[in-house]
């Protein structure tokens, strides 16, 4: 049996093996085993078959050994004979692969790729009938052949451009009309198509627009959007089709799907860009009036900005390589009827349709200098009119936010790339109307009532702007503006809206960045020297003085400056011991400085090192034992004192941070000196005290460093350090010192190096009185302690079920239980402190680790446990779920719901509010876990909304917004029986005492009513 | 939808509508003393002690708690100023077909009397409606959807009465007597095609 008959025998069942026949037959050409007229006479038969399916088979059989065959074993006479064989049978199928292989040899000559494209083009109507697969073939060997062979089709002329457009049209298939459209857009680009436009446009816009819509696995990938943009730079491939492109895209623009819509739209920017501008000139007028009614009757937003878009990019065509400024250039013609109706819209500036006459002014404006020019020439003018005329602000304010929009352009086309103005020396288009544009802005924004805010912040963004377009205003000018400005923070009125203040200093931030002088010059003094010195009693307007400083000072010249002088003015006020809250306020500003630079490459870093951390950290030791600023001792002053060392210790060195750990509770005072540091001492007064929350800042900021301590003096070590911070903490009778000596615990804890240290911490959590050496007694509670050791450990995830263990166990206590279910809240809390900032080890599955331990043991303990100490379970439950992600509790809530479900009769209201928050989560995350439990979740959620007295606020307004989410989130039938139930009982929440609980309420009604009223798009 | 009626209304910028001035909460104000100079402390420093309950949030708002907020003017004003415009997509607000001074609110009964000292009192609010062209034939739309919008949104003791303003409609005695009409409301309510127009319309708010 010939190779050719096992192939015809197997190819149907087996179209792997028919294969593999194939390419044994290519073998035995390759070793010369066989001749080709072997292979060919074998066929023989076959290929004259009356059926065709037999000839096709018989076709495809070559086509297969020729594609398996090395590029090179085919000499020319085979190349040309085959091709020959192939392009007469091309009819009968199969021949297009072997085709596909031919075309790509280096011996397939121009002769046979015309002939090959001839042969397809006599058959285009038995091809067009192909099943898509074939037709798919087809399609690439032309694209094959455009490829390799592009020279010899171009050279056939205008009958290929017929014969390809007959053979690409009424196909269906996305990934043919991927090969057809970029087929097409090659001839588009590159062919003399002039006298075949209208047929090859034709050709690609019967397939506009795409309305193709992937299947939901599409194996191509092929999106909409990529048969669009094909199509698209298809459309807009040549001038020569704006005849035939613009009609029958406004055409299709009166469409009202708004998909198509926003196709066309930018269809008709690609086609404006890319066409040249003699052929966009004879369209723009009938352009503009159809684009100018998307844009005045706006019915959907995006589709009035593309629209302003193609206008845009219409001017831009007109405008390229344009510098003069005649009336009759294609752009002067455009302009002109656009600039004239926009004018007769300003007449009324409070109208529906002036802000998008603005928009469309603004828009052509930036496209170019010379538009710019043009625009600005027919439309200022007129528009200071109207301004003169129009007695109301709200009509003033129109206007003066049309001219801000063409200032905003003049500014835009300033910061075009390689933007040269055209003609330099030429005045700037605004030039004419300088002074009366800054007269009227000036007026506005200085002359107006202090309550017409957004007039005023519309007059203010009118003047920065203008300080903005290059080579503009005078420097003297720009200083008014700046002194304006300046008065604006500095004498206004605080109370009521603040926005022009804002908007007054970011402009001033603006200006500073291209014009900082004037900023150094003016604004800088005049700030200064509005800082009181000192402040009257309740004087608090500093903060705004100082915070428009903080914010001016992005340049380093100037914050070097700032920090120079809010040092020197820290000192005076000290010195005549002034009101802390000032101090506080100087030192927050001098730290939100120094956090906007980068202090480790500073090269100020060592002297504020000197002058501030050295010489304010002694200071406030000295003036905790009374010699000294009493304001310094503060505990606010000295939190923020701490805050601002900090940031500057993590930025020293290894060296620098050691000398500094030294000092930790020394506070670099002098040997002699009357402080004496707090630790191993009894019965100090608070004030001295306090200065542990400085020692806390050093500790964290010194990071590692903090070893060095250790070497100071023989009897400190990490265990009685630990031991004396214990008992500290336990006498410590303040709550913030308490805070920050708990704090320096667990930093050492959190940080301890070694195992001995972390065991030494176990037993102190264990017995926390037998550490600190001191007899317990009912009036203090260990638990803090207890729980911020547990949160040390647990956060680097040592000795983890040792400590929930002893955590999970206090809760069956009935005296120390209720501390200990709130001390939960504790232990996943993000902490300032204990934070990879100052070195703490944080372990990432943390959350997961506590959470998978808890969850299971708390709801197995809460079960077993008495009726008195349930609620430390549910309270427990609550602290642990608000730090843990949403994931990850997802796993346990089968076991947890019935919990939350209790908590929700607990009286403490915290607790109610965090689970009400927790089961919103929840529902949201996976409605399907809740519907089981609606019943009792509805009821709860109702009656922890409807009971003012009972419930607070935001116990109230977190139950609404739970009872919010359920519609549309859990099935339909689950809610139905609770609809009318839920309708009702939120009547009387209506009226409840606070605004935004109504309001919610209202919401949560409406959600509810709409539920069962089925919406009738869908 | 048909021919638009009015196609170019004066509108105003919602920045310029009236708004309850935003009172600066007392919970930012006493943890971030110096405004943008206190926003380099992280929010994790805020977070309430556990063992130390009279720093957390809720006992300080609890005072507050008390402090009962009436329903005033602005806020029946914010229930139906974002209510869509039939015919352009803008709000009843925008368009001043609403405004804080056509509103009024006036006590029928005084909370309590008599015979039961525990019935609320009995407020009646008033809208007037300005349609923004005196032959608006969609004035009735309008009303019917602010009335719809103010009975689901507002408590049973608060009686709601809206007309069109006087003198700025051709037909607004008629327009009034079918928006005061009980039953042609409930008959109206029953029209499936002027309810969708309606939902459209309170969507947004």
């Amino acid at each position: 049996m010939s190779d050719v008959q096992r192939y015809l025998l197997r190819v149907d069942e087996d179209k792997d093996s028919a294969q593999r026949i194939a390419e044994e037959t290519a073998q035995s050409l390759v070793s010369k085993t066989k001749s080709l007229i072997d292979v060919v006479q074998s066929l023989g038969e076959y290929i004259n078959d009356e059926d065709a399916s037999i000839r096709s088979k018989a076709v495809n059989y070559l086509s297969q050994v020729i594609s398996a065959l090395p590029n090179t074993t085919l000499s020319r006479q085979q190349v040309q004979v085959l091709c020959q064989f192939l392009c007469d049978r091309i009819e009968d199928g199969g021949a297009i692969g072997g085709l596909r292989k031919l075309q790509s040899l280096g011996r397939f000559n121009m002769e046979m790729a015309i002939m090959t494209f001839r042969a397809l083009i006599e058959h285009f109507q038995d091809l067009m009938i192909r099943p898509h697969a074939q037709r798919l073939q087809i399609l690439e060997l032309l694209n094959d052949l455009m490829l390799n062979h592009r020279g010899s089709l171009k050279s056939l002329g205008d009958g290929a451009i017929v014969g390809i457009t007959d053979l690409v049209s009424g196909e269906k298939d996305p990934r043919s009309l991927m090969i057809i459209f970029s087929i097409l857009q090659v001839i588009m680009v590159e062919w003399d198509i002039a006298a075949k436009a209208e047929t090859l446009f034709d050709s690609a816009f019967c397939y506009f627009p795409i309305t193709f819509r992937p299947p939901p696995d599409d194996p191509y990938r092929i999106t909409a959007q990529d048969l669009k943009a094909r199509l698209r730079s298809c459309i807009s491939a040549s001038s020569h089709f704006a005849p035939f492109a613009f009609p029958q895209l406004l055409e299709k623009l009166d469409s009202t799907s708004p998909n198509v819509k926003k196709d066309v739209l930018q269809t008709l920017t690609a086609c404006t860009t890319s066409y040249n501008a003699a052929a966009v000139s004879n369209w723009s007028i009938t352009l503009w009036d159809s684009l100018k009614y998307e844009i005045l009757n706006v019915q959907e937003e995006d589709l009035a900005e593309d629209s302003l878009v193609t206008l845009q990019a219409i001017a831009i065509t007109l405008g390229r390589d344009l510098t003069s400024t005649n009336q009759t250039t294609h752009l002067a013609r455009f302009l002109k009827p656009i600039t004239n109706e926009c004018k007769e819209e300003l007449q009324a500036p409070q109208h529906k349709k002036a802000k998008p006459a603005g928009q469309i002014l603004s828009s052509l404006a930036s496209s170019s200098s010379v538009a710019l020019l043009l625009v600005v020439k027919a439309i200022v003018p007129p528009l200071l009119t109207i301004y003169q005329d129009v007695d109301n602000i709200a009509s003033q304010k129109a206007l003066l936010e049309v001219l801000v929009q063409i200032f905003n352009a003049a500014v835009l086309r300033d910061e075009a790339p390689g933007m040269v103005r055209s003609s330099a020396e030429a005045e700037h288009p605004l030039a004419p109307f300088k002074d009366r544009l800054f007269e009227v802005f000036s007026q506005a924004l200085m002359s107006s009532p202090h309550e017409e805010v957004t007039f005023r912040v519309m007059a203010l963004k009118g003047l920065l702007r203008l300080c903005q377009v290059r080579n503009y205003l005078q420097n003297s000018e720009i200083g008014m503006v700046v002194q304006y400005l300046d008065e604006i923070v500095l004498t206004e009125d605080p109370s009521g809206r603040e926005d022009v203040k804002d908007e007054a200093i970011q402009a001033l931030v603006e200006i500073s960045k291209s014009k900082h002088q004037v900023i150094m010059d003016i604004t800088f003094p005049a700030f200064m020297a509005n800082l009181p010195d000192p402040p009257t009693k309740d004087q608090t307007d500093y903060v705004v003085t100082l915070e428009g400083l903080a914010r001016l000072s992005v340049e380093k010249s100037i914050s070097d400056t700032l920090i120079r002088r809010l040092l020197s003015k820290l000192e005076t006020v000290l010195q005549d011991d002034g009101q802390a809250s000032y101090t506080q306020a100087l030192l927050s500003t001098i730290d939100y400085v120094l956090s906007r630079r980068d202090l480790p490459s500073d090269t100020n870093l060592s002297s504020y090192h000197e002058k501030i951390v050295v010489t304010y950290v002694c200071k406030a030791a000295l003036a905790s034992v009374g010699s000294g600023p009493q304001a310094l001792v503060e505990a606010a002053t000295l939190e923020i004192l701490g805050r601002l060392i900090a940031r500057i210790v993590c930025a020293l060195d290894e060296h620098k941070r050691r000398s500094v750990a030294i000092e930790t509770f020394t506070l670099f005072t002098q040997e002699g000196s009357p402080f004496i540091p707090v630790l191993y001492r009894q019965d100090i007064p608070e004030k001295q005290r306090r200065t542990m929350i400085l020692s806390m800042w050093i500790l964290a900021s010194v990071g590692q460093a903090a070893d060095a301590l250790y070497t100071v003096a023989d009897d400190i070590d990490f265990d009685s350090l630990l031991n004396e911070l214990t008992r500290l903490a336990l006498v410590e009778t303040a709550p913030t010192i308490r805070h920050y000596i708990l704090e320096q615990i667990a930093l050492l804890v959190n940080r301890s190096s070694t195992s001995k240290g972390l065991s030494d911490a176990l037993r102190a959590m264990y017995n926390p009185f037998e550490a600190a050496q001191i007899d317990a007694t009912p009036s203090i509670d260990a638990t803090p302690i207890v729980f911020w050791i547990a949160k040390a450990l647990l956060l680097r995830l040592s000795h983890t079920q040792e400590v929930l263990d002893h955590v999970l166990g206090r809760l069956s206590d009935n005296s120390c239980g209720p501390t200990s279910a709130r001390g939960f809240g504790l232990l996943l809390a993000t902490d300032e402190i204990i934070s990879k900032q100052y070195g703490a080890k944080l372990r990432l599955l943390t959350k997961q680790k506590v959470f998978s331990i808890c969850a299971p043991r708390i709801a197995a303990d809460f079960r077993a446990a008495e009726a008195s100490v349930k609620p430390n379970y549910l309270i427990a439950l609550s602290g642990i779920l608000k730090d843990v992600p949403t994931e990850v509790t997802m796993t346990e809530i089968a076991t947890l719901l019935p919990l939350l479900l209790q908590s929700l009769d607990l009286p403490d209201q915290e607790v109610k509010a965090a689970t009400i928050e927790s089961l919103t989560v929840i529902s949201q995350e996976s409605p399907g876990a809740v519907e089981g439990h609606m019943s009792s979740l509805v009821n709860r959620l109702l009656q922890a909304a409807s009971k003012p007295r009972e419930n607070i606020a935001r116990v109230r307004f977190n139950a609404l917004r739970c009872l919010q989410i359920f519609p549309g989130r859990v099935k339909g039938s689950v809610l139905l029986p609770y609809g009318a139930g839920v309708i009702k009982g939120i009547l009387p929440v209506l009226d409840d005492a606070k605004r935004h609980v109504r309001r919610m309420a209202v919401e949560c009604r409406a959600t509810w009513t709409n539920m069962d009223e089925p919406d009738q798009d869908a | 939808m048909s021919e638009i009626l009015n196609a170019n209304p004066t509108i105003r910028s919602a920045a310029d509508l009236p708004s309850r001035r935003r009172e600066p909460t007392k919970k930012t104000k006493t943890q971030r003393p110096f405004g943008l100079l206190s926003s380099t402390i992280p929010d994790s420093a805020y977070t309430p002690d556990p063992f130390n309950p009279s720093s957390s949030p809720e006992s300080e708002g609890s005072d507050n708690d008390e402090e009962v907020e009436p329903i005033d003017e602005q806020e029946i004003y914010d229930l139906i100023a974002p209510i869509q415009d039939p015919e352009h997509p803008l709000t009843l607000g925008s368009l001043s077909v609403v405004n804080l001074p056509d509103i009024t609110l006036s006590s029928t009964l005084p909370p309590t009397s008599l015979s039961n000292p525990s019935r609320p009192a009995i407020t009646t609010v008033t809208v007037l409606v300005t349609p923004t062209i005196t032959h608006c034939s969609l004035a009735t739309v309008i009303g019917l959807g602010v009335r719809v919008r103010l009975e689901q949104a507002l408590p049973p003791r608060f009686r709601v009465d809206v007309r069109i303003k006087e003198g700025t409609h051709s037909t607004a005695e008629q327009v009034n007597r079918q928006l005061g009409d009980k039953e042609r409301v409930a008959a109206a309510l029953e029209n499936g095609t002027l309810m969708g127009v309606l939902r459209k319309m309170l969507e947004g708010c």
